[in-house]
Order: structure tokens, then sequence, then C-alpha cells
């Protein structure tokens, strides 16, 4: 049957580049505060470097975070009525409080860790934990309550957000260690062992964020027409270049391949993953939201 | 209380439609909408091929669903379900979070671009509540949008719903759309543009 649209409207962005930006620097704050209570609070002492450096991080990309939601919404001066009108079936509601709570419980952390009080920053390491997981992974919810966009409208979306979200904060921590020990610290040494020990890590988490995205198409192709339509546009539409290769081969199995196998295991290759790994994380966040809603409802 | 007993409803005898925009028009003048943004307009698809063909007429418009996910979402309650189903936009609360457009299954909210707060069809409630219809559904031609009150069973609404065969769009979203359509076709809802934006 021969079907064509002779007249419809064009319909405005609902989310776009500042969400996706939102997303990521959420998930790079969530993925460096759980790294840095690898030592301060579950006591893995080869991962003690980075402990300061991930609270540091993880403040300072949460400060800048909302600034993408300030820009986002057309009235930014009526921002206090999130505090004000709350309806708690909105996920947004969860989030205005968790964006509040995390950076404070952060900074406490933060102090009583350069403050050298071990046992008060287990506790608030131990509080932080589920604030970061809930401040990323409402944000999976916001998607996952969108319930008109197949793409997004799963329950893996806050799961899918939380693994790729350590697997980018484990890359920037990659990055962030290398910079400051080549360039800012007193004896100019890398940490060689740390390197590959968060290379490891960021293997293994990538493989988890693989077999998740897999599950997700997998469960789209076989779904509702809208689901079909909107694996088909990531598969092969629009958004199939950065979706398949720069998102899952050059973002995931290529990093992958040079974490893995021993022979690559070098400080090069470890940053060279790491970059594709943190540029591939920011192209997922951009793909989820703005392939989510390019498919007409209408 | 005589709003509560009301439910106010939409129907489309799309026999009856002749694609003429009327209401679209008509929409447009009376609430102000501002270029570039629709309150309600009407879809064309062609089907077939010549000399088998046929143009359809999908007129969309707020479907005020008894179970509005857009209220559900909105972070600062500015989303409100009136008693009689109206659903309607607090333009005073609204912060243009966008929440509400990105989860409508409709796509019927906009982003109103002076004022950068949603808003979206609310069926006339300024003129309902003055005793009048809605704005398209005075000046539409040939008769074929009714607006009524459900719940009461002499209406002309209700007695149309009751005798003919209805249909809503996307039944499958679970908000329970109010607006009812005689002779949907369901080839012209589903047709997507197929160029790019």
């Amino acid at each position: 049957m021969d079907t064509q649209v002779l007249y419809n409207i064009v319909h405005q962005e609902a989310f776009g580049f500042n969400i996706a930006m939102y997303f990521y620097l959420t998930g790079l704050s969530a993925g460096s505060f759980i790294l840095s209570t690898l030592a301060y609070g579950f006591g893995m002492n080869q991962y003690k470097a980075i402990g300061r450096v991930g609270v540091v991080l993880a403040t300072l990309l949460l400060v800048i975070a909302p600034f993408f939601l300030l820009i986002h919404i057309g009235m930014p001066h009526r921002a206090w009525h999130l505090f004000v009108y709350l309806n708690m079936s909105s996920p947004i509601t969860w989030g205005s409080f968790l964006l509040i709570l995390y950076p404070i419980n952060c900074i406490v952390y933060g102090y009583f860790m350069f403050k050298e009080k071990i046992k008060l920053t287990r506790i608030f390491g131990f509080i932080g934990i589920p604030l970061a997981i809930s401040v990323h992974g409402y944000t999976g919810f916001i998607l996952a309550f969108g319930k008109a966009r197949a793409l997004w409208n799963t329950a893996l979306m806050p799961i899918l957000f939380l693994a790729s979200a350590i697997v980018s904060g484990i890359a920037l921590m990659i990055l962030v260690v290398t910079v400051k020990d080549r360039f800012f610290s007193k004896t100019k040494k890398i940490d060689l062992e740390l390197i590959m020990n968060l290379g490891k890590l960021l293997a293994w988490m990538i493989v988890f964020d693989l077999f998740l995205v897999g599950s997700d198409l997998l469960v789209l192709l076989i779904s509702h027409s809208d689901a079909q339509a909107a694996a088909d546009l990531i598969l092969g539409g629009k958004f199939s270049t950065l979706f398949l290769i720069i998102e899952n081969l050059l973002g995931k199995i290529v990093p992958f391949i040079l974490l893995v196998i021993p022979r690559f295991r070098r400080l090069t290759t470890v940053v060279i993953a790491s970059i594709l790994v943190v540029v591939g994380i920011f192209i997922m966040r951009y793909v989820v939201v703005v392939a989510g809603e390019y498919i007409p409802l209408l | 209380m005589k709003a509560q007993n009301k439910r106010l409803a939409v129907l489309f005898d799309l026999r009856k439609c002749i694609g003429c925009n009327t209401c679209a028009l008509a929409c447009k003048s009376e609430n102000d909408v501002p270029l570039g943004v629709w309150r309600n307009w009407v879809k064309r698809v062609e089907k077939g091929r010549y000399p088998h063909s046929r143009e359809f007429f999908l007129p969309i418009l707020c479907n005020n669903c008894e179970d509005p996910i857009c209220v559900t979402v909105c972070p600062v309650n500015a989303g409100i379900k009136r008693p009689d189903g109206i659903v309607y936009i607090d333009p005073h609360r609204c912060i243009g979070c966008r929440y509400c457009m990105a989860s409508c299954p409709y796509g019927v909210r906009y982003i109103h671009p002076i004022k950068k707060i949603a808003e979206k069809c609310y069926w006339c409630h300024h003129r309902v509540d003055a005793g009048l219809e809605p704005a398209c559904v005075e000046a539409c031609p040939t008769g074929a949008i009714l607006f009524g009150d459900l719940n009461d069973p002499e209406s002309e609404i209700s007695r149309a719903v009751a005798e003919n065969a209805v249909q809503v769009i996307k039944p499958e979203s679970g908000t329970d759309p109010q607006t009812f359509y005689i002779g949907l076709d369901i080839e012209s809802v589903e047709a997507k543009q197929t160029e790019d934006k």
C-alpha cells in the first residue's frame, strides 16, 4: 500500500544537546564518586591515590551539570518552583533534591578526606554511594517515564545509564590521574600499577555495558512496531554511524581489545582507550536522547 | 458542584471532514497561537495509487486524557486536570522544562516561542466556562466536530458515541484519551514523514 504524508506539522525538540550533556556530566560525577569510595569506603588500598581526585572531580562536575538544565528550561528564574510545588510522581522532582543533597555530601566527604579523618570519610562515603547511584539513576527514570518514546521507555534505562556512568567515570579517572601525575606531581612519576588496575576494571565494566546495550537492542527488535522503528533508526538509519561505529565500535569494542590483550598493555594504549571511551559515552548519551525523540509520534 | 458530574469529550466524524483546516485557523485566532506552533492541525495522508487513491484527513488536538502522562510527570504540578476532564497548564507555574512535551504520546504540546512555557489545546476552557463551544467546534463548516458531556446521555456527543463505532488514537499508550473519532484510518495515524526533518 502506498501511503504518503502530504501535510503534517514539525514538532519542536523536547530534549536535546543540553540534556544529553547534563546526563553525561552527572554520569561522570557519579562514576568518579564511586571510584573514590573504593579506597575510602571499602578499604581497597591500591586505589587510595584516586580517592581525592575522585571526590574533587565528582563535586566539580556536579556543580557544572545543573547549569545545562538552567540553560535548557525556558524559565530559569522559576527554578525555585521545583522545591516548592512538589509532584512525587515526577523523576525531575526527585532529582531536584538529589542535585542539592549529593554535592553537599560530596563536599563534606571530601573535607574529611583531606583532613585525614578516615572514620568520618568512610561514613560519608557510604552515605554518598546511594546518593551517587540515585543522582544518576533518576536521569534514567526521566527517560524511562517518557512512555511515548520506544527507545526511552524501558526498565533497563536506569541501569544502562549507571553502567555507562561507571565506564565513563573510570576512563576519565585514568586520564586525570595520568595528567596529574605527569605534570602536577612532585616526582613526575606515573603510578603504572594503578593505571593498569583501573584499565582492567574499565575493560570488565565495558563488557557489562555492552551486555546491557545488547539486551536492550534485542528486545527492541522483537517488540512492538514503534520499538522496531527505533531499533531501525539506530541500526540502519540516521543515527547508525554514531551508534554503531562511534559509540559501540570505537567507544567500547576497540578500547576493550586494547585493554585486555597483554601485548597492548602500556600506558599509551590505556590512555588512548580511555579517550575513546570518554568520547563514546558522550555519543551514547546524545544518541539516546536525540534519537529517542527523532521519530515523529503522529 | 455541577462541574464534577461532567465528562467532557470531543468527537471527530471523519466522514464529514473535508480537510479545510478551518479548525486550525479558528484555534490560531482564538488562542493567539504564535507562528510555527499549533494547538490543533490536520494531518493529510494520501493512500493508494491513481486512480485507486484517496486522501485522508486526521484532525489532531489535545486528547485531554483521563489519565494524562503529562500531568503525572510535571515536576511542578503545572499540569492540572479539572473535574470535568479538561487538562490545562498553569502559565504562572510552568518552568518550561519540556518534560511534558517529551512524554506526550500525541505530540500536542509546544513551547511558546516568547513566553517559553509549555502550551497546548485545552478545549478553549475559557469559552466552555462561559457556556460556548470551543472555537474549532464552532468554526467547522461541515459540523464534523462534536463537543459535549459524555456523562449526559441526552447530549449530542454521547448519542453519537453510543450509536457509532468510535476509535481513539494510540489506545495502547494507556492514557485513556477523550478525543474520539468516527471512521479513523489506522494507516493515516501510523504514516510517518519519510524525508528528513
